[in-house]
């Protein structure tokens, strides 16, 4: 899902920037007032590990593929949306500075769209359904599933305002693939999450019992 | 209970398997976005495969900006062996990058504090 330089007029891309810059600015400052030093590795871990997901695109059926976005998992591991926004950003400068994976101009909308949106959509989401489902897995599962969709709907918006898509086709577009890509979150999501509360129950445990 | 160190090595090691196993076995299909500007391009209908040999028009914007990215598409345009170094590389960039900020600050912060 990561918008390429030709899709967004740079005055549009401008305003994106503008608007992600202001949350980047906000998770540094998380990262430097609330998150403890001794979670930095771990971070860093999940940095790499969603640099490496977004590359493994999956199929997902009507010739289409996907890939993890991360941005669920990231929040809910480390108990924050701006964790999401931190990991992302400087996953997606990497992939778009180096890899062509997104553009430059259009990194502030991809920012938006995956750390923003997917960590404050992925965050919330998994608070709002754990109380509801009290399972750790299926909450975070679906809050995965939202964190996926919800951006992609999010950024057929954008293409539309930019002219790229048309409004109804981007929608349900974007809507049909990222909601079976969505699956492929899900999934992914509840198994790392698995993997390390097997491993680690202790880090969840923490977050979980101070949600910010 | 394992200790952080051998969850940080681990995590370490299944983000490179993971980075280089995508350089064999990831899908070609187009992703999400791109198999909507398929369909939305006439390319494609929404729920078979595109046509063949159809690629997104990415000139279909004027007023936008063109970048050449260094190793576009994750790959060096050689052998498979190379791109997998690439795809270590760049999974292990990401993690330093994350690290280097992330020390960055916190040392800031009790600079700041002391």
């Amino acid at each position: 899902m990561h918008i390429p330089d030709s899709f967004l007029p740079i005055p549009q891309a401008v305003v994106y920037w503008l608007i992600a810059l202001v949350f980047i600015a906000l998770a540094l400052r998380w990262v430097r007032k609330e998150m403890s030093e001794e979670k930095v590795p771990l971070v860093a871990v999940l940095a790499a590990g969603v640099f490496a997901l977004q590359a493994f695109n999956i199929p997902v059926m009507m010739g289409t593929s996907g890939h993890l976005l991360g941005g669920a998992l990231v929040a809910i591991v480390l108990g924050s949306p701006f964790a999401a926004v931190f990991v992302l950003s400087l996953v997606l400068i990497v992939q778009g500075v180096l890899f062509g994976d997104g553009g430059l101009t259009t990194m502030g909308a991809n920012i938006i769209n995956m750390g923003v949106i997917g960590g404050f959509v992925g965050y919330y989401g998994y608070y709002g359904l754990l109380s509801l489902t009290k399972s750790r897995f299926a909450s975070a599962a679906g809050a995965a599933w939202l964190a996926c969709i919800i951006p992609a709907l999010a950024a057929a918006l954008e293409l539309t305002a930019a002219g790229t898509f048309p409004l109804v086709p981007g929608l349900i577009g974007m809507g049909i693939y990222h909601a079976l890509i969505g699956v492929v979150e899900a999934a992914i999501t509840a198994v790392v999450l698995g993997l390390i509360v097997s491993a680690r129950p202790d880090i969840l445990e923490r977050v979980e019992g101070a949600p910010t | 209970m394992i200790s952080t160190r051998v969850l940080i090595a681990a995590g370490i090691a299944l983000a490179l398997v993971v980075g280089i196993g995508a350089v064999f076995f990831a899908s070609s299909d187009p992703d999400g976005l791109d198999s909507t500007a398929l369909v939305t391009q006439g390319q494609k209908e929404l729920t078979q495969p595109a046509n063949p040999g159809a690629a997104v028009d990415g000139a279909a914007l004027p007023g936008t900006f063109e970048y050449s990215a260094p190793f576009a598409e994750y790959t060096l345009g050689g052998s498979k062996l190379a791109d997998a170094g690439l795809m270590a590389a760049g999974t292990l960039l990401a993690l330093i990058a994350v690290l280097g900020i992330g020390r960055g600050l916190k040392a800031f912060n009790r600079s700041r504090s002391s």
